[in-house]
């Protein structure tokens, strides 16, 4: 892959990896600078990246996922308040265009923990198979299975409570 | 792929995420199909999973589109660039400092104390450049007020 494949590739990951730096940083800001930081990693150093070994995109997301712990490592602290993760970034008029559900959907995943978060973002969100899931969190491919199914039921758990 | 296997009456459990998401074998699968036609507990649990797994995928967890991104990947190309151009004159200046240094100390028209009085002066300005540098960049790191436009 060329680097300018190799840009193209990444911007359409972009999003993805910022959904879930958020879910792992609990706030957007801090997420897009996570992903800035990925993308200069993978930019200058697109030696890191052997197309042999995977595809890019289960790759990047590692590279978006250490970010985000080396930030929270230096921030000494991972508690984050529920509401960080709901739309700190968002104005009046980007509000509107949000739909209650998501807004719902948002809040239950702020609720169950990080683990369960990047799990779910992993599969239902980004799309990633279990055998890039298990690459991304650097889990046994075997436990991804009962760790993503523990996660939903959770998140169903909380959805139920909002009366969803 | 998990081998675990279920008895004809158990629930089938992670199996439903398992069959939600195309990752069983074959044999799972219809054990899963089979299960569920006959436990209306699982059916609706998968029905639930199912309902859940797609108001994920059409959520908008991230509210930055390409374009952003793309403008950002420029920047990082720029912000490199402009780097490796840093490097290369603050490099040229300090060899050039380096050659400088060195001539004045092999220089044999001017005695010790001589080159001991300059080489004050300039080691001074030099030392009080730098603190002023340090000074600064550490102001403009820590300054939560500096984006801000009056």
């Amino acid at each position: 892959m060329n680097i300018n494949e190799m840009r193209q590739e990444l911007v359409q990951h972009s999003g993805g990896a910022h959904a879930l730096a958020i879910q792992i940083l609990g706030n957007v800001d801090d997420a897009a600078d996570a992903v800035q930081d990925a993308l200069v990693t993978a930019l200058t150093r697109p030696g890191a990246y052997d197309d042999k070994k995977g595809q890019l995109k289960p790759w990047f997301l590692r590279v978006v996922r250490n970010r985000c712990f080396d930030l929270l490592r230096r921030r000494r602290s991972s508690d984050m308040p529920v509401e960080e993760l709901v739309d700190t970034a968002a104005n009046p008029e980007q509000a509107l265009d949000i739909t209650q559900r998501d807004q719902a959907l948002k809040l239950a995943l702020a609720s169950i923990s990080t683990e369960q978060r990047q799990i779910i973002v992993l599969r239902d969100y980004l799309g990633l198979t279990y055998a890039e899931i298990a690459d991304v969190l650097s889990i046994p491919q075997g436990t991804v299975m009962s760790r993503l199914h523990r996660a939903r039921l959770a998140l169903r758990e909380v959805l139920k409570g909002y009366g969803e | 792929m998990v081998n675990k296997t279920y008895g004809i009456d158990e629930h089938v459990g992670e199996l439903l995420s398992g069959y939600l998401d195309g990752e069983l074998t074959q044999q799972q699968r219809q054990r899963v199909e089979i299960h569920c036609d006959a436990c209306a507990e699982c059916k609706t649990n998968l029905k639930e999973l199912q309902a859940l797994q797609e108001s994920i995928g059409k959520a908008r967890l991230s509210e930055i589109d390409q374009d952003v991104w793309r403008e950002r990947m420029d920047n990082v190309t720029v912000r490199t660039t402009r780097g490796i151009g840093w490097l290369l004159i603050l490099g040229g200046i300090l060899a050039a400092m380096g050659i400088g240094v060195y001539e004045f100390v092999i220089d044999s028209s001017l005695g010790l104390v001589e080159k001991l009085i300059a080489g004050a002066i300039y080691g001074g300005l030099v030392v009080l450049f730098f603190s002023v540098l340090r000074q600064r960049l550490i102001e403009r790191k820590t300054d939560k007020y500096k984006d801000v436009e009056i």
